[in-house]
């Protein structure tokens, strides 16, 4: 069985007197979670907890009382060392001879208990246990239990010593397109822990996108970006996700007006239109943009790293620098949907190479914020990646990847004369 | 050597000694009380290096500001000729007060010349290339506390304002004790980096601003510093105060994002080298930024990798530098 201590009940349980009870509710899964905590033989206050959500839903659950000891740390190397050992108990007398007081006598039912040594650390600093336990207390002894205590701290800042957290909290990233790709982006921007996230997109989820999308089928017919900040907030809790729900083409004056509070924008939007705008507002605001998307019916991922520098083109310049080497094809339909033109044929990729290619892209705006930051291991070996997909032979070069999962990173190619996006206004 | 005893040695090869820093206050402060006994001016202050306490070794000039009493110009900061009128007019007071000959607060200067935004004063032989000089840049107050500086050339008057860059030194000094003294270090760097012309102070020192750290140990902060500078060169070094724009126009941007980007590959090995306790390969590397100045270990203290016999990696340096194995505890 596994009991799960919120940090309100942990937290009362360290600073209150030597014992109280406690009410739990558990399920057919062995799992209980403490609903209730109070202190000698007081009323029992609920306990907020959200750990246990689900089990305060589950239909079937069981209630169950307990109580709860204060005891002297050694009874908690005795847990260690029994819950080692299958069907091992401490002896009652044992058991009773460790607490302070306010020892219940097991009835012909055994009870659940936590016990909480203070001082442990001090008193065993090599036995590794932890400062609460949990027990199954029976007229045979008092046998262990797993039990997981909620820590005080459970968002992106319990890994700030190997990660800058500080840095990407105050971050913000605009992300134009929250479809297949987009929503991927999303969680792997909120994961690594960007403190400001903007969603653009218009559409609504369909059926048809649930295969690749990261959002669940209760969504379906909201907007993708109200869905996805819903989500996110509720996996995500440390990013302030602001969805919007703007055509970045048709609404590009006000995403104009949004971009110079932004430190990056990541562009997923399906379309040739979409990504050209987005990358021309980008530059014009003097930020960076971030291209992802999949070429080749999904067989090539492609990451594109616009940095408004004077020797980096912007996404016009490279593409017509690829077509004048014969590397790729420009089609002059490449933004009718997917399914439609005569040219496309109906989306093909697979989600998870989506997802691929997303994550490639989160991480890409991280490494460039963190860069700019200073931060010496975040540097990309180049401003345009591929990653093969699906290895597709007799490609042109840059895109002759040779087998699945090759990535190749290309460098920045200068702007072209004349370019209106990247010549001064 | 210990990395910080290196540092804190190159630091004092990087400094002026104490004498000719005391030597260039005291010429600055005679400037600015004699300037300041004039009925027209309202202030005198030293701007500049020296001011902002980031000054390079030697110290061969001093900047200051006199600022003028508009009621008594009132023709002055509209473009026209007032701006060559106002660097005459601030001419002609040094060689009154300070002239050679017959100053009535001192002789210090041998010839005053007009240039475009100040007048340089000399006070060594004008033809001494390291002759010491002060420049004196008049300018006028304006209601928003900025400036308004001469400017010969386009016969103009333009904004400044260096008091603003003097506060932010300043407030990252106190922030972070090692500010100053690194800004010193990067500007003896830039003078040996491949770059097409010259890098201005001025430029290293607003890159500083921009890209230096607020904490942390001075390896780690120079780390950073090359690493964010060799992307934020790219977006051009501008004035702080966002009065005149770009710093230097005419920059070797290539040449010099090329020598941060290099600085920063090798300060990241460094300071990875020091972190797995060979200090000698951090110092040798750190040697190769920053210059032969930098100490470098005493002697090989280590041999050759004996299993390997591997080759060194890095032309020019022992077999010391071998690549690192990572170490086999998987995550996840």
């Amino acid at each position: 069985m596994l009991i799960l201590v919120p940090h309100h009940a942990a937290a009362t349980i360290r600073q209150a007197g030597p014992w109280g009870g406690m009410t739990l509710r558990g399920n057919h899964e062995d799992l209980a979670v403490i609903r209730g905590v109070s202190t000698r033989d007081g009323a029992t206050f609920p306990v907020n907890t959200s750990p246990g959500q689900n089990l305060i839903a589950a239909t079937g659950d069981v209630r169950a009382s307990g109580y709860w000891y204060r005891v002297a740390p050694v009874l908690h190397v005795y847990w260690r060392q029994v819950s080692g050992r299958l069907g091992t108990r401490v002896p009652l007398s044992v058991f009773q001879e460790h607490l302070t007081s306010g020892y219940k006598k097991p009835g012909t039912t055994p009870y659940l208990a936590l016990t909480y040594a203070p001082n442990l650390t001090d008193a065993f600093p090599d036995h590794n246990a932890p400062d609460i336990v949990a027990w199954r207390v029976g007229r045979d002894g008092a046998y262990p239990l797993n039990c997981l205590v909620e820590p005080s701290t459970t968002g992106i800042s319990q890994i700030q010593d190997h990660w800058p957290v500080r840095d990407l909290q105050t971050a913000h990233v605009m992300l134009v397109g929250a479809g297949s790709i987009g929503s991927a982006t999303a969680h792997a921007l909120a994961g690594y822990g960007i403190g400001h996230l903007t969603l653009v997109d218009p559409d609504r989820l369909s059926w048809h996108n649930l295969v690749r999308h990261t959002t669940s089928r209760r969504h379906v017919g909201r907007s993708k970006v109200t869905a996805l900040a819903e989500e996110l907030t509720d996996l995500r809790p440390d990013t302030t996700v602001t969805p919007l729900v703007l055509d970045v083409i048709d609404d590009a004056d006000r995403i104009r007006t949004l971009l110079p509070q932004s430190d990056l924008v990541l562009c997923t939007a399906d379309g040739v239109a979409a990504r050209r705008v987005t990358g021309h507002l980008a530059r014009r605001a003097g930020i960076p943009a971030v291209m992802a998307c999949v070429l080749q019916d999904g067989a090539l991922g492609e990451i594109l790293r616009l940095r408004p520098w004077p020797q980096h083109g912007c996404l016009t310049c490279r593409r017509q620098a690829l077509a004048e080497h014969g590397g790729i094809d420009p089609e002059p339909a490449l933004d009718a949907g997917y399914g439609t033109g005569t040219r496309h044929r109906p989306m093909t990729a697979v989600g998870p190479d989506l997802h691929l290619v997303a994550h490639l892209a989160a991480k890409t705006a991280i490494a460039t914020l963190l860069e700019r930051l200073g931060h010496p291991d975040q540097r990309l070996p180049g401003e345009h990646g591929l990653i093969s997909l699906r290895r597709q032979p007799d490609c042109a070069p840059p895109f002759d990847l040779n087998r699945t999962g090759e990535t190749r990173w290309l460098p920045a190619t200068p702007p072209r004369p004349g370019c209106p996006t990247c010549e001064t206004p | 050597m210990r990395i910080d005893e290196a540092f804190d040695e190159f630091q004092r090869s990087v400094n002026e000694d104490v004498g000719q820093t005391r030597l260039a206050r005291e010429r600055r402060d005679l400037f600015k009380r004699a300037l300041i006994s004039e009925p027209d001016v309202t202030e005198a202050f030293g701007s500049g290096s020296l001011r902002r306490s980031t000054q390079l070794k030697p110290i061969n000039d001093v900047d200051i500001i006199a600022v003028y009493d508009t009621t008594q110009h009132p023709d002055w900061g509209t473009a026209g000729l007032s701006a060559e009128d106002a660097l005459d007019h601030a001419r002609g007071q040094v060689n009154r007060l300070l002239g050679k000959t017959n100053g009535s607060h001192g002789n210090e200067v041998r010839l005053a010349l007009p240039r475009n935004h100040a007048v340089k004063c000399f006070l060594d032989d004008p033809d001494d290339e390291n002759g010491f000089t002060v420049d004196v840049m008049p300018a006028l107050r304006q209601a928003d506390g900025t400036l308004l500086i001469p400017e010969k050339l386009t016969q103009n008057w333009v904004p400044a304002d260096p008091e603003h860059l003097i506060d932010l030194v300043a407030d990252r000094q106190r922030d972070w004790e090692h500010f100053r003294p690194l800004v010193r270090v990067l500007k003896q760097w830039r003078h040996d980096v491949a770059v097409t012309g010259r890098i201005k102070s001025l430029v290293i020192e607003v890159l500083a601003l921009d890209c230096m750290p607020t904490s942390g140990n001075r390896p780690s902060a120079l780390r950073a510093f090359f690493t964010a500078s060799a992307a934020r060169v790219n977006e051009r070094v501008k004035d702080p105060a966002e009065l005149c724009g770009e710093i230097q126009p005419d920059l070797d941007y290539d040449g010099l994002q090329a020598a941060l980007a290099d600085a920063a590959e090798l300060a990241d090995r460094a300071c990875a080298a020091a972190a797995a306790g060979e200090t000698d390969q951090a110092l040798r590397l750190w040697q190769e930024i920053l210059g032969d100045s930098f100490p470098a270990p005493a002697a090989p203290t280590k041999p050759a990798n004996p299993v390997t016999g591997a080759p060194a990696l890095i032309t020019g340096t022992p077999a010391l530098i071998t690549p690192r194995p990572i170490k086999d505890a998987p995550q996840g």
